[in-house]
C-alpha cells in the first residue's frame, strides 16, 4: 500500500510539473494551449539528442533541453497566439490552433526522429529503500527536483515582481494593462515559465522510462485533468490536482489493472466538471458563463 | 477501377461524417471532439449484432442509431451546460472513456483485435459484395442524409438553433429552450455519425478501436473546419479536400515511413492557417470568431 502511495507521489509529482506550467499558461493568457503537449516532447528529445546521440554531458543537455522548451514556448505565443490574440480571438479558435500548431510539431518530430520509443539511459536503474519503500534512484530525483522547482515557482509568483505581474494579469488583464502592465510582455513570460515547467516534467519522465512522439498529448490531456481537480484560481492548484491524480492512478492499477488507467482519469475529469467545476482549492467561480 | 471505387466511398463517410458534425459545430455552435467515439459506437453496435446475433444489415443500423441516440442523450444531460473550453474537455473526455472501452472490454468488443467477418449487407437476397455496389449503397446513405440535412437546416428549428448559437441570452430571452436546441442538435448528429459508423464496418468488415480514437474524432473536426461550417456546402468540400489530399500526395512519390506524418503536418498546418486567416473555412458560412 505505502509503496503504491510512493509509486504514485513520483507519477504525480512529474505531472505536477507539467500541470502546474499549463494552468500558468491557461489562467494568465486564456489558451488552452495543446501545444504544452509539443512543448514537452520536443524538450524529451533534445535532452536524446545532446544526451545520447551528440555525447554532450547530462547537465548540459538538460539545460539545452530547457532552453530549447522555453524558446518554443516563446516563439509559438508570438507566432501564433499573439496575431489571433490581437484580433480578440476566442478561446476556442485559439485552442483550435494550439491543436493545430501540436499536430504539426509532433509529426515533424516523428518525420526525423522516427516513431519508435527511445531510451537516453539503457540499463537497471540502483534502488535506494526508505522504511520499507523501495524507489528507484530516478524516482528519487523525480520527487526531490520536482519539489524544489515548484518551490521556487511558488516563490517567484508570490515574492518576484514579474511573478506578481502574471497574477495580475491572469485576475484581469484589461485592468492590468489601464494600470500599465504591459500585458504582452507578462504573457511572454508566462509562456516561458510555463514551458521550463513542462520541459523539467518532460526531462525527468524521459531519464526514467524514454520517449515517443505522442508523449506529449496524454501528459497535456493529464495537465489538464489536473488543473481542474485542483482548481485554476490558484496557481499552486494544479501541482495538488497533479499529485492527487497521480496517486488515484497508482490505486486504480493497484486494485484493478493498468487498463482502465485512462478511462479513470477522464471520468474523474467529467465528475470534477459536473461536480465541482471551481476545483478543489477554489470557491468563488464557477464555470466560464 | 476498385482503388477509385475506395477513394469515393471514403470520401461518402466522411461526408456523413463531417455534415453531422456540422449540425453539432456549425449550427449549434458546440465544438465537440468525441465524434469518433460516436461513429465507433455505431460500428460495433451494428458488426456485434451482425456477427453474434446474424442480424440484417437494416435492423443493425437501426439498433446502432438508437443506441448511440440514448448513449449521446445521456452525456449531453451532464456536459450541455459546459461552455467553450470546458464542454471541449467534457467531450474529450468522453471520446478517451469510449476508446479505453472499445480498447479494454475484452470479453465484449475483443479489444485490439477487433472483429472480424462482419457479412456484407443483403437487400431482398442480393448481397453488395463489390466495391461498385457498395459505392452504389454509400451514394444512397449520403444523399439521404443530405437530404435529411437540407430539409432540417432549412426549417425553423435549424434557425432557432443559429440564434442560440450566435447569442444564447437573446435566445433564451425570447422564449426559447436553449439547452433543448442544443441537446438535440448534438443527438441527431451523433446519431448519423452512428450510420456512417455501421456504413463503414459492413464495408471494411473488419473493424478494431485504432479507427475510432481521438485522432480520428480531430479529423472529422478538420473535415469540417477546413471545409467550412454553417453551410452544407462546407463539409462536403471538406471531405472531398481531407480524403483527396493524401492520395493526390501518394504520387509525389514521399516514402511510405513518413508519408502518414506529412499528410498529418498538412492538417495542421491548414488547420492553424484557416483559424488565422479564413475561420469560416473554405466554402463555409459559420465562422468561429
Amino acid at each position: 500500500m505505502l509503496q503504491f502511495v510512493a509509486n504514485g507521489l513520483c507519477k504525480g509529482a512529474g505531472y505536477a510539473l507539467v500541470a502546474t506550467g499549463f494552468g500558468l499558461i491557461y489562467t494568465t493568457t486564456g489558451v488552452f494551449h495543446i501545444a504544452h503537449g509539443a512543448v514537452y516532447t520536443i524538450a524529451a528529445y533534445v535532452l536524446y539528442c545532446a544526451f545520447s546521440l551528440l555525447k554532450l554531458p547530462l547537465m548540459l543537455s538538460i539545460g539545452l533541453a530547457l532552453t530549447c522548451a522555453a524558446g518554443l514556448g516563446i516563439l509559438i505565443e508570438l507566432i501564433i497566439y499573439r496575431p489571433l490574440d490581437r484580433k480578440k480571438a476566442s478561446g476556442v479558435v485559439l485552442m483550435i490552433s494550439s491543436l493545430g500548431v501540436y499536430i504539426v510539431l509532433i509529426n515533424l518530430i516523428a518525420m526525423f526522429m522516427g516513431n519508435e520509443t527511445k531510451i537516453p539511459r539503457p540499463g537497471i536503474e540502483t534502488t535506494m529503500t526508505f522504511g520499507g519503500i523501495i524507489l528507484t534512484r530516478i524516482q528519487a530525483i523525480q520527487l526531490l527536483t520536482s519539489a524544489i522547482v515548484i518551490g521556487m515557482y511558488w516563490l517567484f509568483l508570490s515574492r518576484h515582481s514579474i511573478g506578481k505581474l502574471c497574477r495580475a494579469v491572469a485576475d484581469d488583464s484589461t485592468l492590468a494593462s489601464v494600470l500599465g502592465v504591459r500585458v504582452e510582455g507578462t504573457r511572454l513570460v508566462a509562456f516561458a515559465v510555463g514551458s521550463l515547467l513542462a520541459a523539467t516534467g518532460a526531462v525527468l519522465v524521459a531519464l526514467d522510462v524514454g520517449m515517443d512522439p505522442h508523449v506529449g498529448f496524454p501528459a497535456v490531456l493529464v495537465a489538464a485533468v489536473a488543473c481542474i481537480i485542483g482548481g485554476l484560481r490558484r496557481f499552486i492548484a494544479p501541482a495538488l490536482g497533479g499529485l492527487l491524480l497521480g496517486m488515484i492512478q497508482s490505486l486504480v492499477v493497484w486494485q484493478t489493472s493498468a487498463k482502465w488507467e485512462s478511462a479513470v482519469t477522464f471520468a474523474l475529469l467529467v465528475v470534477f466538471l459536473l461536480f465541482r467545476p471551481e476545483g478543489l482549492l477554489q470557491v468563488r467561480r464557477r464555470a466560464k458563463e | 477501377m476498385n482503388y477509385i471505387f475506395h477513394i469515393l466511398i471514403t470520401v461518402g463517410i466522411y461526408t456523413m461524417l463531417g455534415l453531422s458534425l456540422n449540425l453539432i459545430v456549425g449550427y449549434g455552435g458546440m465544438l465537440t471532439l468525441c465524434h469518433a467515439a460516436f461513429y465507433g459506437i455505431g460500428a460495433y453496435v451494428s458488426a456485434l449484432l451482425a456477427v453474434n446475433v446474424g442480424f440484417h444489415f437494416v435492423w443493425c443500423l437501426i439498433i446502432a442509431a438508437v443506441v448511440t441516440a440514448i448513449v449521446a442523450y445521456s452525456i449531453s444531460i451532464p456536459t450541455i451546460r459546459l461552455q467553450g473550453d470546458f464542454f471541449v474537455l467534457a467531450t474529450l473526455g468522453f471520446q478517451m472513456i469510449v476508446f479505453s472501452i472499445l480498447n479494454n472490454c475484452t470479453e465484449l468488443t475483443r479489444g485490439p483485435y477487433g472483429i472480424l467477418g462482419i457479412p456484407r449487407p443483403s437487400f431482398f437476397g442480393f448481397t453488395i459484395s463489390t466495391p461498385g455496389l457498395f459505392l452504389t449503397l454509400t451514394l444512397v446513405g449520403v444523399s439521404l442524409v443530405c437530404f435529411a440535412m437540407k430539409l432540417l437546416t432549412h426549417s425553423p428549428y435549424a434557425r432557432t438553433l443559429q440564434g442560440v448559437r450566435d447569442d444564447e441570452v437573446a435566445a433564451s430571452a425570447l422564449g426559447k429552450n436553449v439547452v433543448k436546441f442544443k441537446r438535440s442538435a448534438f443527438v441527431i448528429g451523433a446519431t448519423i455519425a452512428s450510420c456512417a459508423g455501421v456504413l463503414y464496418a459492413a464495408y471494411t468488415r473488419y473493424i478494431d478501436p485504432t479507427s475510432f480514437t481521438l485522432d480520428e474524432s480531430v479529423f472529422i473536426l478538420c473535415v469540417v473546419i477546413i471545409g467550412g461550417a454553417g453551410n452544407l456546402r462546407g463539409p462536403i468540400v471538406g471531405a472531398i479536400i481531407l480524403v483527396l489530399l493524401p492520395e493526390l500526395l501518394r504520387f509525389l512519390k514521399i516514402p511510405d515511413a513518413v508519408a502518414a506524418n506529412a499528410r498529418q503536418v498538412l492538417y495542421g498546418l491548414l488547420l492553424v492557417g484557416m483559424m488565422r486567416f479564413r475561420p469560416q473555412g473554405i466554402a463555409g458560412k459559420y465562422a468561429f470568431d
